[in-house]
């Protein structure tokens, strides 16, 4: 019975490896699309005749390009809205198959390093992309402070920033760190930022108080890894949030501080001016909510599409990512969902934040701080 | 005026005082706890687009079905639903199939390793969801059964056997033995020991497993994700894209009422045939 037993399970093992090495498939076209021509591109991903793409905002918005894409190309577009992290966890379970099941999808900030650590992207498409040199310039180079070196494609822009109820907040708004912490202090639990590891917003506002108590974004420019010594002072911005816990709200993720500002809880908070615009016009949260970048400024960026590297219709994929960044498209976005474009050309009005509040708005320091300054705050902050 | 009322009926009273209490108090619980909740989701669904439900209003000044056409016309709402109640019958039959020789082995058995079993049977809903979808997908895509509706049934099936092994191995652990002996005594053959004793006596468990498998099915969200998508849809891929990353409450709760409502029809049904007649006349009770 034992020896039954230990055979089925060396059996099950050695299936369980030789499953483990994943099946074939057709991997796709042949043409290099470094040197192809963009008509050659458009006439292969109408061979392709479809794309998978991955998303988990903008319903509305994609659904709609999708069926505007299969009017212009024949080619059809099955849109997939899933969650930021559901969507980069599929990605990486699929990453060693020859071919995985999306050819193309939304890199967020939160998810970016990842997926450009562990190679999903097939690229540079910079070079491949028509009009890419009329998309937001930086992103295309650095998406929150990791370098994307070309592989993803800007699609949109955001901008963290502070959301207020002008009803209950009024003139003058606090400027300065100074001006900020004097406001706090007198209007306890009023203020709130989201956990670092769970949101941008309260990424953007740790950044933001680094810069102000630990000596500036400067010095962190260009490296690749932590340098200790420059790190060595931050205690003095986890002091600061030590010393102000009562008096601040953390939340935990983006969207509950703005549920919270929806609620009245919170009268002025660290939130996305997409988020807040979209939540406005799905009637989740007030149409009197402003926002604004304090004179200290607030990091921003936006988020990019990218071709995976094992997908089997890579033209289709990077015709759908033209189609995204097109003009037509990118002013459609703005009209249903009133989401910054990606693109420079065009002039836009009520929006959230406008280009001369943008005039504050700061880079994030590299990938490797950011990473860094989670881990410390949930040490020296959250776990005390 | 109280000591001339006998001892006995004073005592009733307080028993009765009591049970209204406790009656009372359960009642409160369950309209703070579930109905509270489901009324704030109805509300919320009601919202219109161009009315926010903000503070300082307590409800929501002006209704409307923007989140209802919202979610109709931009998700495969309807094509996912058809599919939630399509895995999940199959997964809860296929559950019940594999996990009967467990749990009539667990339940009436003594082994060496018992208790390290029981724990091992529960491992699929010990890890996290996502491990398990990632680690699955791999399984799956070699035999091929990735972006399968027979792939899906299985993988449904894998996280609704805990609950079904664990409910019905305690079902046929309270069947009395003397019983089982009287048959065998009278000459009863092991098809009609299983079709005239156990099966009837496991009945309420096997009721109770059927509707955590069925709700785990319904409720399964990373195992579809990775192996389902972009090929199947069910209910919770669609409502955690908007719980999720982008949270819109007023969708998220049409997606909500959408896939509890038949849930509460189906457990209200399942309701009316539970009953502990078998085990209750085995034990004298009846």
């Amino acid at each position: 019975m034992r020896r039954a037993v230990l055979i089925v399970l060396v059996c099950l093992t050695a299936a369980g490896l030789a499953f483990g090495t994943g099946q074939k498939g057709d991997t796709g076209s042949t043409l290099d699309f470094q040197k192809a021509k963009w008509d050659q591109i458009v006439a292969q991903a109408k061979k392709e005749g479809q794309v998978v793409f991955y998303a988990w905002y903008f319903a509305d918005f994609f659904t709609e390009a999708a069926a505007a894409f299969e009017q212009k190309y024949g080619i059809k577009a099955t849109v997939v809205m899933g969650d930021n992290n559901a969507n980069t966890n599929k990605a990486v379970a699929e990453k060693d198959l020859p071919v995985g099941t999306i050819d193309c999808m939304i890199m967020g900030g939160q998810n970016v390093k990842t997926g450009m650590d562990l190679g999903l992207f097939y690229g540079p498409i910079k070079g491949i992309i028509p009009d890419a040199d009329k998309l937001a310039p930086s992103l295309w180079v650095v998406q929150e402070g990791v370098q994307v070196k070309g592989y993803l494609a800007p699609f949109h822009r955001n901008q963290t920033g502070l959301v207020y109820d002008p009803d209950r907040v009024k003139e003058p708004l606090p400027q300065t760190f100074a001006e900020l912490t004097a406001w706090i202090e007198a209007h306890p639990k009023e203020f709130g930022f989201c956990d670092p590891s769970k949101g941008g917003s309260g990424q953007s506002f740790v950044h933001t108080v680094i810069k102000e108590l630990c000596g500036g974004l400067d010095k962190y420019s260009g490296d690749t890894e932590v340098v200790q010594s420059k790190v060595a002072n931050w205690n003095l911005a986890w002091e600061w949030v030590q010393k102000h816990k009562d008096q601040l709200t953390i939340t935990a993720s983006n969207n509950d501080t703005y549920g919270r500002v929806n609620g009245g809880e919170l009268t002025l908070a660290v939130a996305w001016d997409d988020g807040i615009k979209d939540l406005i016009n799905k009637g989740n949260m007030f149409p009197r909510a402003k926002m604004y970048i304090p004179k200290m400024g607030f990091a921003g960026g936006g988020d990019t599409m990218g071709v995976l590297k094992n997908s089997s219709r890579k033209a289709a994929a990077l015709l759908w990512i033209a189609h995204i960044t097109s003009k037509e498209m990118q002013e459609r976005k703005f009209t249903m969902v009133n989401a910054y474009p990606a693109r420079t050309d065009i002039t836009i009005p009520n929006v959230m934040l406008t280009e001369k509040d943008r005039a504050n708005a700061i880079a994030w320091f590299p990938a490797p701080y950011k990473a860094f300054m989670i881990a410390e705050f949930t040490k020296n902050v959250l776990m005390k | 005026m109280e000591a001339l009322v006998p001892l006995h009926v004073r005592q009733a009273r307080r028993r009765k005082g009591f049970i209204l209490l406790a009656t009372g108090f359960f009642i409160l619980v369950q309209i703070v706890w579930i109905g509270l909740p489901i009324l704030m989701a109805v509300l919320w669904s009601f919202v219109s687009a161009k009315h926010s439900w903000s503070y300082p209003d307590l409800f929501p000044k002006v209704l409307g079905l923007d989140p209802w056409r919202y979610v109709f016309k931009y998700t495969n709402i309807k094509r996912a639903l058809v599919t939630s109640y399509s895995i999940a019958p199959f997964a809860v039959a296929l559950s019940f199939l594999l996990s009967l020789p467990t749990s009539y082995v667990l339940g009436r058995k003594n082994f060496p390793g018992k208790k390290f079993f029981n724990i091992v049977v529960l491992l699929p809903i010990i890890m996290p969801g996502m491990v398990v979808a990632l680690s699955l997908s791999r399984v799956f895509q070699a035999v091929r059964l990735s972006q399968t509706f027979v792939g899906l049934v299985v993988a449904h099936t894998l996280m609704g056997l805990p609950y079904m092994i664990r409910v019905l191995s305690t079902s046929f652990q309270t069947i009395p033995q003397d019983v089982i002996d009287a048959a065998e005594n009278l000459g009863a053959s092991t098809f009609v020991k299983i079709r005239d004793i156990y099966l009837p006596m496991v009945l309420p468990g096997l009721l109770a497993g059927m509707i955590f498998a069925f709700t785990t099915s319904i409720e399964e969200f990373n195992l579809t994700f990775v192996i389902g998508t972009p090929t199947f849809e069910t209910i919770p891929t669609i409502l955690y894209s908007f719980m999720g990353y982008n949270f819109i409450r007023t969708n998220a709760s049409v997606v909500a009422l959408v896939m509890m409502v038949p849930n509460i029809v189906l457990l209200f049904l399942v309701e009316r045939f539970l009953k502990a007649d078998y085990l209750s006349a085995s034990l004298g009770k009846m």
